[in-house]
């Protein structure tokens, strides 16, 4: 009997080792990051970088990745389609995963060599409409925008009973327009009437003419579809021709960045945005990255896009530890597919601000938010579910 | 009608940028025969330089202001060697060498901005020098502090920087060591100190445009200079080159226009219709609406 | 070949082949910015052309050299012998239109861009070299074309246009025709280079077409020297590709760094790198001709 007990038992043991991790042949992870770190939007890509950076600090403090530490290789792209094709070739030759590339034309150039490496590249801060164009190589941190943007633009317009006739401002840049079809959607769902939009150009550097477009068909309320500078500054020439209700004006989410409170300052008092991070939640991970954040940036407040790729780069560590990956260059073409595999249909995983699920590389069940605007900081108004 | 008066005062006041930037950038063509493409670039930085003294100096008005204009002469100063230096022919407007090399100054100038100052963030002026609160308000239409001052200081520019040019000695010094300057150093002109003088003015002229955009836009970032180099370039072939008045006169226009196609046509297309009425006017007089000064 | 070197080497043809697009019409001294929007409109026709027609690519190739063509010679029977001023005006006027026009177009994706453009010949393998064949035999097709016609009359012609305008209208030369030829063919290479940028990335974007390109083109061609098509030859791979191997600290300053050598350029070497002069002087020292008139190569550098 204690012979068979003991031949169970040292069976059951060996059992368990095959399913075990494999050793890691990788000493050191090196997930690069394609990013935008000169040049008009670089502030932006710093703040990006800087999550990278520190998520990598935590995951090393304790303990890596499977035991091996990981580094971020910062690779700027500079917005050039031209740089960033090249260094995306580079990256493919014998990379694991990447991160990036910020933002829509690099992603655009440098993704299609990705998609034909079978290497998975996180585009973690641009819309699905284009993450989902180089499906299963990547994934998509937003969430299917038509329906919701409806549900946001729907909850924003029920707060306000007397909004009858809402006119927005519309940049013709990437998926914003399509943005701006799903808020129609939603307001035209609850009885609301959409007045022709008024379109920003992209090189308009005064916006009275715009205002006062948008002003002579009597809005009740007020979308801005337009990048983040210029929404900080149609709002202030909406308040200098006395449009007083600011709450009545509601910010899409790809306004919600540095630029927009850099150049609004006190005049966005009052006025919404709509994104689906809340900053003001409380958890320990949360209160840690925003001290630090803090202490690096002169007491700022990180921005809303500034958790993304601290998540993708726990996304990584997690599809890495979870399907055994080992780094063993032989395996190249095999690891790559499972890192891919399993962050398309993560279950719950354990973001900084919230827990969510992947399907097919589309988040199924992140919230969304309505924030208030007091002198630089958002108050939250409603979670949109 | 009301919508009407609105859209024009938003034209005019478009166009009052065009015509202080226009003004200078004339300027450096009469005094010096530079095509400085990047001078908006220039106007910018010294924005920025208000904008740093602002907020060192506890937005003190005065310092800022200075500070702007100090900038821009010393910048003025600083290339006006390396214009001297390229221009094949002196007395002629060499547009290639000169553009060219503008273009380099702009882009050293745009990038420095967007490394350096405020993480590459747009900048916004305080309320003491860009408040939203208007003169006049009625309806639709809204009269600013800034808007006034860019628009009577571009008349007075204009006027004052004629008057100069052509009404006073250094003036006259100014243009003869620009269209000759081995004539005008036969006849006694001091070629150093005078030009020294004439890129002075021109970047008193440059900070005081700093400051006025400042007022208008309340706000700056490193890619307004670019946003606007192609349409102050525009404005002045198509006014003439170096023609003050012209300038003035197709600046406003130029404003008027926008304003009125983003107010009853489209937005995406303004930038594209104004382009082809100046186009359509520069092929039909190549010369300039209101012939060159040069 | 390794995929780095591809894009390296695609992408610096397309450098090579817009450089001399603008190479051409400044031999008369024309700043035609023209080009970069025939880039766009002949790259865009033919994405749609491949996508939604389902044209052949050679077929969407051809029709892209023939827009691009068509529209530099009709822009150049106004502008053949215009002022440079107007052809400055000219160009950026081309480049706001089409994007307006693109943005608003749906057909061709609108703000969005092109995506998923096909590989040629089936496989990406077969793409690649099928883009860098045509990219490189364009280069020495074109190459051979400009140094034909730097080496005739017509190319006399251009310089002394460029170096007086009027004296050379006084020499008898047709200042418009020549302004027209230059101009077309400036515009039918960017055409075709454009539809080869975009099956490079398999994709369109509007902002692959900007102004800060036009200001790449610019460097190139007066870096390298303007008053020789090798200039661009030259310039082309190395303001490329150089940047690429900086450090990160060094990469971030790039612009900073191409803005400073246009200037130093400018100022200390204005005709650029490559002279006609060096490169006459490379071209005895190769052929027998150095021994007898004893050049030896410190003379040539």
């Amino acid at each position: 009997m204690k012979k068979l007990i003991g031949v169970l038992a040292l069976v059951l043991f060996a059992t368990t080792l095959g399913f075990g991790q494999a050793k890691v042949v990788a000493e050191e992870w090196q997930i690069p990051f394609l990013n935008c770190l000169t040049g008009p939007i670089a502030a932006i890509g710093e703040f990006l970088e800087w999550g990278a950076e520190y998520a990598a600090q935590e995951i090393n403090a304790s303990g890596g990745i499977a035991g091996v530490p990981v580094k971020v290789i910062p690779v700027d792209t500079a917005l050039d389609p031209q740089k960033g094709s090249v260094e995306m070739a580079r990256i493919v030759k014998d990379g694991l995963v990447a991160m990036g590339p910020v933002p829509e034309p690099v992603i655009m150039a440098a993704m299609p060599i990705a998609v034909e490496a079978g290497m998975m590249s996180m585009t973690a801060t641009t819309s699905l409409e284009y993450a989902q164009k180089f499906f299963p190589w990547t994934v998509s941190f937003l969430p299917p925008t038509e329906e919701r943007l409806a549900t946001i633009v729907a909850a924003w317009g029920k707060e306000f009973p007397d909004m009858k006739k809402v006119v927005q401002f519309i940049e013709p840049y990437g998926p914003w327009p399509g943005m701006a079809d799903g808020h129609v959607k939603g307001l035209q769902g609850i009885g609301i009437s959409v007045l022709p939009p008024v379109e920003v150009p992209t090189d308009a550097v005064t916006f009275g003419p715009l205002v006062v477009k948008a002003l002579e068909e009597k809005p009740d309320g007020i979308i801005l579809v337009c990048n983040a500078e210029k929404a900080a500054k149609i709002i202030k020439e909406l308040k200098s021709r006395g449009w007083k209700k600011m709450n009545h004006i509601l910010v899409f989410s790809s306004a919600d960045d540095p630029q927009l409170y850099a150049t609004g300052g006190t005049d966005l008092n009052g006025v919404q945005v709509y994104n689906y991070i809340n900053l003001d939640i409380s958890n320990p991970r949360w209160n840690a990255f925003k001290a630090a954040f803090a202490k690096d940036h002169k007491g700022m407040a990180p921005f809303s896009l500034s958790p993304n790729y601290y998540d993708a780069l726990y996304m990584i560590k997690e599809a890495i530890e979870k399907t055994g990956v080992t780094g063993d260059p032989s395996k190249l073409a095999e690891e790559r597919k499972k890192i891919a595999d399993y962050c398309a249909n993560v279950k719950n995983f354990h973001g900084l601000l919230f827990n969510w699920d992947m399907k097919d590389g589309i988040p199924t069940n992140k919230p969304n938010f309505i924030f208030q605007i007091q002198d630089g900081k958002k108050k939250l108004v409603e979670e949109v579910r | 009608m009301q919508v009407f008066v609105a859209q024009l005062i938003n034209g005019l006041s478009l166009g009052s940028i065009y015509v202080l930037l226009v003004t200078g950038f004339n300027l450096l063509l009469l005094v010096a025969m530079i095509i400085h493409f990047s001078y908006p670039q220039v106007v910018v930085f010294s924005m920025y330089i208000i904008w740093v003294v602002l907020q060192l100096t506890g937005n003190n008005l005065f310092l800022g202001i200075a500070a702007g204009v100090v900038s821009s002469i010393c910048l003025n100063l600083l290339s006006a060697p390396l214009f001297q230096k390229v221009m094949r022919k002196r007395g002629e407007v060499d547009i290639n060498s000169t553009m060219v090399l503008s273009l380099g100054i702009g882009m050293i100038i745009t990038d420095v901005l967007s490394h350096t100052f405020n993480k590459g963030l747009p900048v916004a002026f305080p309320d003491q020098l860009a408040s939203v609160t208007p003169l006049l308000r009625v309806g639709l239409i809204s009269v600013q502090v800034g808007q006034v001052w860019s628009l009577g200081v571009g008349f007075v520019a204009v006027s004052a920087i004629f008057l100069i040019l052509y009404r006073t000695r250094p003036g006259r010094a100014f243009r003869a060591i620009a269209e000759d300057p081995n004539g005008a150093r036969l006849v006694g002109i001091p070629i150093l100190r005078t030009g020294l003088a004439s890129y002075a003015l021109s970047g008193v002229l440059g900070g005081v445009t700093a400051v006025l955009l400042a007022m208008v836009l309340g706000s700056a970032s490193p890619g307004l200079g670019e946003q606007v180099a192609h349409k102050v370039l525009a404005v002045s072939i198509i006014a003439g080159l170096g023609n003050l008045a012209g300038g003035l006169v197709v600046g406003l226009a130029l404003g008027v226009l926008e304003a009125i196609v983003q107010g009853y046509i489209s937005g995406t297309w303004s930038n594209a219709i104004a382009f082809v009425i100046l186009l359509i006017v520069i092929l039909a007089r190549p010369r300039g609406l209101f012939g060159s000064k040069l | 070949m390794p995929l780095p070197l591809y894009y390296y080497l695609s992408i610096t043809a397309v450098n090579i082949l817009m450089s001399w697009a603008l190479y051409l019409p400044y031999r008369v001294a024309h700043l035609h910015f023209l080009t970069v929007a025939n880039m766009a409109i002949s790259g865009y026709t033919a994405g749609y052309l491949v996508m939604s027609l389902h044209v052949p690519f050679g077929w969407a190739l051809v029709v892209g050299f023939a827009l691009g063509g068509l529209i530099g010679w009709a822009v150049s029977i106004f502008i053949g012998d215009a002022p440079t001023f107007a052809v400055v005006i000219v160009g950026f006027t081309f480049i706001f239109i089409t994007r307006a026009v693109i943005q608003n177009l749906p057909a061709v994706g609108g703000p969005m861009g092109m995506f998923g453009l096909p590989n040629i010949g089936g496989s990406a393998a077969s793409h690649r070299w099928i883009i860098l064949g045509i990219l490189y035999a364009l280069v020495i097709l074109v190459g051979w074309l400009i140094h034909r016609f730097d080496n005739s009359r017509l190319g006399r012609a251009a310089s002394a246009v460029f170096v007086d305008a009027d004296l050379a209208a006084s020499l008898g030369i047709n200042r418009k025709r020549l302004g027209m030829l230059l101009q077309t063919a400036s515009c039918t290479i960017a055409g075709g280079t454009g539809v080869l940028y975009g099956f490079i990335y398999k994709s369109f974007h509007l902002d692959f077409f900007t102004f800060a390109l036009v200001g790449f083109f610019m460097i190139v061609i007066f870096v390298g020297g303007y008053a020789t098509q090798w200039g661009a030859a030259v310039a082309a791979p190395i303001l490329y590709g150089v940047p690429l191997f900086f450090p990160p600290e060094i990469q971030s300053w790039r612009i900073v760094i191409y803005g400073a050598l246009l200037i130093l350029v400018l100022v200390l070497k204005p005709e650029g790198f490559i002279t006609p002069r060096f490169v006459r002087s490379i071209e005895t020292f190769l052929s027998g001709d150095r021994k007898k008139r004893n050049i030896t190569l410190k003379e040539v550098v």
